[in-house]
């Protein structure tokens, strides 16, 4: 494949510089506040979880487009022990 | 480290910036994601009443999705739902907004930049170059575009499609009362910003108007709901392939184990060459037409290990048996042809 512009683009200019130093920092608080958000609505999506495998036992789950297949509850994935995580 | 997983973000009630990079003064920004090492990122600009623009280019692709207002571009009026993209070296014609303008602008190469010029670059992909009206432009097609399907419901318009990679730029909606009782991942990082309407996740609860994301591969999603309609932009960074499962409590990794086993059941003889012995290098394997397609993918870049900067290539350690290492003790660093 031919060299590409971006392959030549001049050296970062200390305003550009600047501009990511402190954006970079914004993002990480934005990140912490997502996942404190998240964390805050733990309980809700375990109901959420509990009723979504409800459906999945009784209506089944959507397997491709409309198409959808019941899993008899035995079969159901169990919650593991501690924990669980949205925001990685 | 690429941008990191930001969802849900909803960006209305936060403020915007000055602008003060040459060519963006006038206008006004938001950060809705950022790769902290190559500076690509999505921003909300705000461009204000009077703002001006000489002609110029960007040493990165850049995608422009415009939410309400006008901006002229040359003799072109970009107007709420214009979609363009303008690749890297590309001299886009003189910007005006008469009445102020917000838009979504995506670097994805760099951070945001602008070098004055009538004339695009020697090396600019001109091909590349898209513009037109999503709204007006493009019909609404079945989401089943990607098999594994969504639910009927979920309707999309294909804006851009990058053949290497098979990354993708679209408009979707999804229709009131629309559901989908799975959960999906993906190999690629997906990105979205909601134009009008709220939807639901079951990991995340509802994202509304203005609400965004940027999540990496191999990360759960859904079930899905929406009780009134939502239209959306996104994109993806690679090919999207929709893993679906219904295990609520799965990460990353055992996703991608998943996705793995599946490459392994369905094309066994790729697999087998891929782990075996001396092939396993990040680079990735010659392909004859494309033959420095590693450094010229942002995701090949990062499964690569890191982002060769202006050029740079180097060597690696080879054990084969893991992550790449950086680079040799002592290894120099080259310049490439």
């Amino acid at each position: 494949m031919a060299k590409r512009v971006q392959d030549v683009r001049p050296p970062r200019k200390p305003d550009a510089e600047k501009w990511l130093r402190e954006n970079v920092t914004e993002q990480k608080k934005r990140y912490a506040a997502i996942v404190r958000e998240m964390d805050g609505i733990e309980k809700e999506r375990q109901r959420w979880y509990a009723e979504f495998l409800h459906i999945v036992s009784t209506r089944g789950w959507n397997v491709n487009g409309d198409q959808r297949m019941v899993v008899p509850v035995k079969d159901l994935p169990k919650r593991p022990k501690g924990r669980s995580k949205v925001v990685f | 480290m690429a941008r990191p997983h930001i969802e849900p973000y909803v960006e209305l009630n936060d403020p915007f910036r000055k602008f003060d990079i040459a060519g963006f003064k006038g206008s006004h920004y938001k950060v809705l994601s950022l790769d902290t090492d190559t500076g690509a990122c999505t921003l909300k600009v705000r461009f204000d009443g009077g703002y001006r623009r000489k002609p110029g280019l960007s040493y990165s692709d850049i995608e422009i999705f415009v939410l309400n207002g006008e901006i002229r571009v040359g003799k072109e009026v970009w107007r709420e739902g214009h979609y363009a993209m303008i690749p890297a070296g590309y001299a886009l014609e003189a910007i005006s907004v008469a009445q102020g303008a917000e838009a979504l602008v995506m670097f994805n190469d760099g951070e945001p930049n602008f070098e004055e010029s009538a004339e695009s670059h020697d090396l600019t992909l001109r091909d590349a170059f898209t513009s037109l009206n999503s709204y007006d432009d493009r019909p609404w097609a079945p989401g089943n575009l990607v098999t594994p399907s969504v639910a009927s419901g979920c309707l999309i318009k294909l804006l851009r499609y990058e053949p290497l990679t098979e990354a993708f730029s679209f408009l979707y909606c999804m229709t009131p009362r629309f559901a989908q009782d799975n959960i999906s991942y993906h190999d690629s990082a997906e990105e979205s910003y909601h134009i009008w309407g709220t939807s639901w996740m079951m990991q995340f609860g509802d994202l509304p108007t203005g609400g965004y994301f940027w999540r990496p591969a191999y990360i759960n999603h859904g079930s899905f709901r929406c009780k009134y309609g939502t239209i959306a932009f996104g994109r993806t960074d690679s090919k999207l392939h929709n893993y679906f499962h219904y295990n609520p409590w799965t990460n990353p990794k055992q996703n991608l184990l998943r996705a793995a086993a599946q490459v392994y059941r369905q094309r066994p003889l790729l697999y087998n060459w891929t782990v075996s012995d001396g092939h396993n290098h990040p680079h990735g394997p010659p392909d004859f037409q494309h033959a420095n397609y590693f450094d010229n993918d942002p995701h090949v870049r990062d499964l690569h290990g890191h982002y060769h900067e202006a050029g740079i290539e180097h060597d690696h350690d080879h054990d084969h048996d893991g992550a790449p290492k950086a680079r040799k003790a002592g290894g120099k660093a080259k310049r490439k042809r």
